[in-house]
């Protein structure tokens, strides 16, 4: 590690990757047997719960839902209309996330998430990888912070979700979820 | 809600919206427009006042966050017959062109000067970071500082 | 008068009593009883079509007034933004202009294009009606990069390549013919990386409509009011031109930003109209950042070919200049007339081509900024001569004075299409040289790497055009305009004077130029002279400030004003005096009858005139004048600019350690002014080098959209810079000025290239060499 020397003008230091695009991989285990977690993942009820800021969540049919979520990233912040299409669909154990975000003048967001199921012991382990794409203001002002802060909706999602098993099949401690 | 606050060394008891910002109470609900709003992530530093004593950033202060405080503004340092020295030196060194960042600039190097008093060339460049100017390039602003640190 | 107060005198400014006590006033710090405020609404996509906008939700909002569309903007007759310079293409033909409306009706084409205007009783309530529109795009995939941009779809309709145009200038026969011939050919390749302005004052509109009168009034940020007013009545036609008027109060810096005609300003005159009430409306950064016309971002290949003497023989120079998603006011201009004109430089190179491809892409429109296609043009002369240098292991500034101009070759006439009047070039670059300590650069290196550290010193020697004349010209190569100034002189009854010039004063210090320049002519005290602009309905006419213009044409038009005042104050007090007409001298703000004592003051003229009862009877009661000056040729301010640098080689930090700028602008009315206008320019010009860079990724997102991404030079960033001066004054105005507000950032991005490039040793680096960038280019 260098020392920074002290004449320098920090916003040039700050980034060193210029781009619009979200590229993210995590991985948690959830306290619950496979079909439980897919069921759970289905269900708008149980989403509606788990998504911080989350306004309502309603399925249009079986693979499409809408949702409404108030968002923050950095200085941008609003109500968030989310068009959720589910494809590629293989119970239980893996599906491919298609959203739409749209944010008015703060800004939109679509991408995907490929997410798979793996039965572990008593537990599952949930893969993702998510690949998006910002604008907006959103892009403007807020993609330097895009990237932890949907971090910290993912993370805050999975421990709102593990809490929604609490009581059911739980596994001893060190099963709780995480991210990397 | 109420805010109770001194500007320029006037009470005022002002009902004001929960998300309001310093800056716009002094702009908006006082008329001291000349405390200038130069960008919107607390980086040009334009705006900066004094409150208790210490230069802020008016823009990312609430309006509530002011309560019982002491904010000074450029209005209130000088007047046009009485200017502080730092007024002074800034017209003495052409210290300023189109007047946009100069209140907060102005605002930023008294608070600097006090509390550095034999502060140097690199100390005002330090100093002045969180301040932008367009216009100057810095060099005159750095000779009327420390011209105004020799005088305060 | 006081002499230490006139011409050449460094007299502190008039306008700062107010600005240093918080007393300015700028567009936002107005109101207006029963005001309304604005918000737009902006495309969040680079490039889609506009399929459906649903705004009963943000209607229904409490507090809102109007949510109104481009749609409704067409319905209501108003026309496009036009661009004010039509550029003839290569075969003959005019160049592609797409339709621009203010507001997007059908499609929008960069991210930040406002397609709506929310009015509302508050900015809160306009700001939370514009989130509850809803908008359904149909997106479409942007056309973001500029070298594919020409093989991509089309963006515009009636745009084939999105090319606006092909553009060329010089002789390429003659080039080429020459370039076969050269003993050494140097070939760069070099970007001039987008910027983007920021003024500090971020744009602002109110407008104002009086029913009764049908009388339109809007307060903008403009650094030309009286154009704007012209724009808004013959193309957009909002209103015809006397039932408007354009103020420009106070305004916080422009750098070319604040010349173009905008959507914005125009949709809220409209909208006040419509709504009947004032609506203001005041850009956040956040927006400045997008819809604020940016400046530069070029793609050039330069070769520069030598004879076996290393006299430059033949230039050829090919650009592709990005004009973003529409043509501005007059971003057609800037990579052509006022780039391609100056590829000869300092030089004598005796041929020259350049042809520029402008390119239309999916981002923000392109116009002048600081310099406007000189500094482009500087950047490409000075650094394909620097390489020369390296590569035929010659001294960089033995090579540039070999082939400068010499001081007894002017007026010369270049190959591409300009006449320098005048010049000493090799002066101011001795002058430079002998500032920076040049001959012991090694002994500085070697001490800088004894600590680590690469130092590197590198010379810019810049030529620009400024006040660009005269206007038939300008006029024939496109020009929608006169490039002239106006300036009337009212000399007041008690004698004090009150002096209106169409140049417009935004952090120049007219106020206080002008006033030394009428008091120095007219012999009376600096203090009784008030000078006014800004407003269309106190002054009669103006072009504005850009291009380094105002003194050389704005300040020549009122010499030739006072002209006129002593011409008819002569006659008033050769009646007075019963004397002579020929026999009144005029000097120090006396008539005189010459070998005479009776005279009589400028005032007592004056008073006569207003209360005329021992008077010519052929002459009209008062003295008032005015003037129209229309210059015969540009001015041609040049200089030698030289930075020095020491590269961190741990962290690839660049630090520039000296800037010495020796400028000749011809004569100098306040040289405190002026210093301070160069200091600006290069600390402007040593952001794009080192620190700026407007980018957009592929999807057409711009990336730098606030301060925390976009770098602005700040103090640390610059050192103290030493300004100095030579003098050859300008042969052709009144005042031997040249202009001088560009210059800095001109001369500056290829001096500090230069010097870093020196210190790293390798041919390139683009701008802007962030630490990152040289860091990667020690690694080899």
């Amino acid at each position: 590690m260098v020392a920074l020397p002290q004449k320098v003008n920090r916003a040039n230091l700050l980034r060193s990757r210029w781009g619009s695009e979200v590229e993210q991989t995590g991985e948690y285990s959830v306290a619950a047997d496979r079909s439980a977690v897919w069921t759970g993942l289905n269900d708008p009820e149980v989403l509606a719960r788990c998504i911080e800021g989350c306004q309502s969540v309603s399925k249009v049919s079986d693979d499409v839902f809408e949702a409404s979520v108030k968002a923050k990233v950095g200085p941008v912040r609003a109500t968030f209309s989310a068009a959720i299409a589910l494809t590629d669909i293989d119970p239980p154990s893996s599906y491919l996330i298609n959203v739409a975000v749209k944010g008015g003048p703060a800004g939109f967001a679509k991408g995907s998430a490929e997410v798979i199921l793996e039965e572990a012991d008593g537990y599952t382990v949930l893969r993702y990888r998510v690949a998006a794409n910002v604008g907006g203001k959103l892009a403007q002002i807020g993609s330097r912070l895009v990237d932890s802060a949907a971090r910290k909706m993912a993370d805050s999602f999975f421990a709102a979700f593990e809490r929604e098993f609490e009581g059911q099949d739980r596994r001893a401690d060190g099963a709780s979820g995480n991210s990397r | 809600m109420q805010v109770e606050v001194t500007v320029n060394g006037q009470a005022h008891v002002l009902e004001v919206a929960d998300n309001t910002l310093l800056v716009e109470l002094l702009r908006e609900n006082l008329g001291l427009t000349g405390t200038h709003v130069g960008c919107d992530t607390s980086q040009c530093g334009a705006c900066t006042v004094h409150m208790d004593g210490r230069s802020v950033k008016a823009c990312t202060v609430l309006a509530a966050q002011a309560q019982g405080a002491e904010v000074v503004t450029i209005e209130g340092i000088g007047s046009a017959d009485a200017l502080h020295p730092m007024q002074e030196a800034f017209r003495d060194c052409h210290a300023l062109q189109c007047g946009f960042c100069t209140p907060g600039m102005i605002m930023s190097a008294i608070d600097l000067v006090s509390r550095n008093p034999g502060i140097d060339n690199a100390g005002v460049r330090a100093g002045l970071e969180g301040n932008i100017c367009r216009c100057t390039g810095y060099h005159n602003i750095v000779r009327a500082v420390i011209q105004a640190a020799q005088n305060m | 008068m006081a002499k230490e107060q006139g011409i050449g005198a460094a007299v502190k400014r008039k306008e700062d009593l107010r600005f240093i006590t918080g007393s300015g006033r700028y567009t936002d710090d107005l109101n207006q009883p029963g005001q309304l405020y604005a918000a737009f609404l902006r495309s969040p996509y680079a490039r889609a079509d506009i399929l459906d906008i649903r705004s009963e939700e943000a209607e229904a909002l409490e507090g809102v007034v109007a949510v109104l569309t481009g749609v409704q903007m067409a319905e209501d007759g108003l026309g496009d933004l036009p661009c004010g310079w039509q550029v003839k293409q290569k075969d003959g033909s005019d160049m592609v202009s797409a339709p621009h409306p203010p507001l997007a009706v059908q499609a929008v084409n960069y991210v930040g294009e406002p397609y709506g205007i929310v009015v509302a009783d508050s900015i809160a309530t306009a700001l939370q009606a514009a989130e509850l529109v809803t908008t359904e795009f149909r997106e479409l995939d942007p056309i973001v990069d500029l070298v594919l941009a020409t093989d991509s779809e089309r963006i515009h309709a009636d745009v084939a390549r999105n090319l606006a145009y092909d553009w060329e200038l010089g002789d390429a026969e003659a080039t080429d013919a020459a370039m076969q011939r050269a003993a050494h050919v140097t070939r760069i390749e070099i970007t001039n990386n987008r910027l983007i302005p920021n003024a500090m004052e971020p744009r602002a509109a109110l407008g104002i409509y009086e029913a009764a009168t049908e009388e339109h009034t809007l307060y903008t940020t403009s650094q030309n009011p009286h154009l704007e007013r012209l724009v808004l009545s013959a193309f957009v036609q909002i209103a015809p031109e006397h039932k408007l008027r354009v103020i420009a109060p106070d305004v916080g810096g422009g750098f070319g930003s604040k010349i173009f005609i905008y959507a914005e300003e125009t949709a809220v005159l409209w909208a006040a109209r419509r709504v009947g009430r004032p609506v203001k409306w005041t850009a956040s950064r956040s927006e400045a950042f997008l819809a604020d016309a940016h400046g530069r971002d070029h793609l050039t290949t330069v070769e520069l070919g030598l004879d076996a003497q290393n006299n430059f023989v033949a230039l050829r120079v090919s650009t592709r200049a990005n004009l973003g998603a529409y043509l501005s006011t007059f971003g057609s201009s800037v990579p052509t007339y006022l780039y391609g004109t100056l590829m000869a430089g300092q030089y004598r190179t005796p041929n020259i081509h350049v042809e520029v491809s402008g390119v239309y892409t999916n981002t923000s429109p392109v116009d002048a900024y600081r310099g406007a296609g000189r500094p482009e043009a500087t950047y490409v002369v000075e650094r394909v001569v620097e390489t020369a240098a390296r590569e035929l292991g010659v001294d960089p500034a033995d090579l540039r004075r070999k082939n400068m101009i010499p001081p007894d070759a002017f007026p010369y006439e270049t190959p591409v299409a300009l006449v320098y009047d005048t010049g000493n070039y090799e002066a101011s670059l001795d002058k430079a040289l002998a500032l920076a300590d040049y001959v012991a650069i090694a002994e500085r290196k070697a001490e800088a790497a004894g600590r680590g550290k690469r130092r590197g010193i590198g010379l810019a020697c810049y030529i620009e055009a400024c006040g660009l004349a005269p206007s038939k010209l300008a006029i024939a190569l496109g020009a929608g305009v006169g490039l002239y100034e106006s300036g009337e002189i009212r000399v007041n009854p008690t004698g004090n004077v009150t002096v209106f010039t169409g140049s417009h004063s935004h952090g120049q210090g007219h106020e206080t130029t002008f006033a030394q320049v009428v008091a120095d002519r007219l012999g009376v005290e600096f203090d009784a002279v008030e000078v006014v602009h800004g407003d269309t309905g106190r002054v009669e006419f103006g072009l504005g400030t850009y291009g380094s213009r105002s003194i050389a044409v704005g300040g020549s038009a009122l010499c030739r004003a006072a002209d006129k005042i002593i011409a008819k104050g002569s006659r008033i007090a050769a009646h007075m005096l019963e004397a002579e007409l020929e026999d009144i001298d005029f000097a120090d703000g006396q008539f005189q009858v010459r070998d005479s004592n009776r005279s009589l003051s400028l005032g007592e003229v004056a008073f006569a005139s207003y209360v005329p009862a021992d008077y010519p009877e052929d002459l009209e009661p008062g003295l008032s004048e005015k003037a129209f000056y229309d210059p015969e040729n540009f001015t041609y301010p040049a200089g030698t600019h030289i930075a020095e640098v020491e590269v961190d080689v741990d962290t690839g930090v660049v630090e520039l350690v000296s800037f010495i700028a020796v400028d000749d602008f011809g004569h100098v009315i306040n040289p405190m002014i002026v210093e301070g206008q160069v200091h600006g320019g290069v600390v402007q010009g040593v952001g794009q080098a080192l620190l700026e860079h407007g980018i957009y990724d592929d999807q057409g997102q711009l990336q730098t959209g606030s301060y925390m991404d976009y770098c602005m030079p700040r103090a640390d960033d610059v050192p103290d810079l030493v300004v100095d001066a030579t003098v050859t004054p300008c042969p052709h105005n009144p005042l031997g000025v040249k202009g001088c507000g560009e210059a800095g950032a001109i001369g500056a991005p290829a001096a500090v290239i230069n010097a870093v490039v020196d210190a790293l040793g390798t041919n390139d680096i683009s701008m802007p060499a962030t630490p990152e960038k040289v860091w990667r280019a020690l690694q080899g």
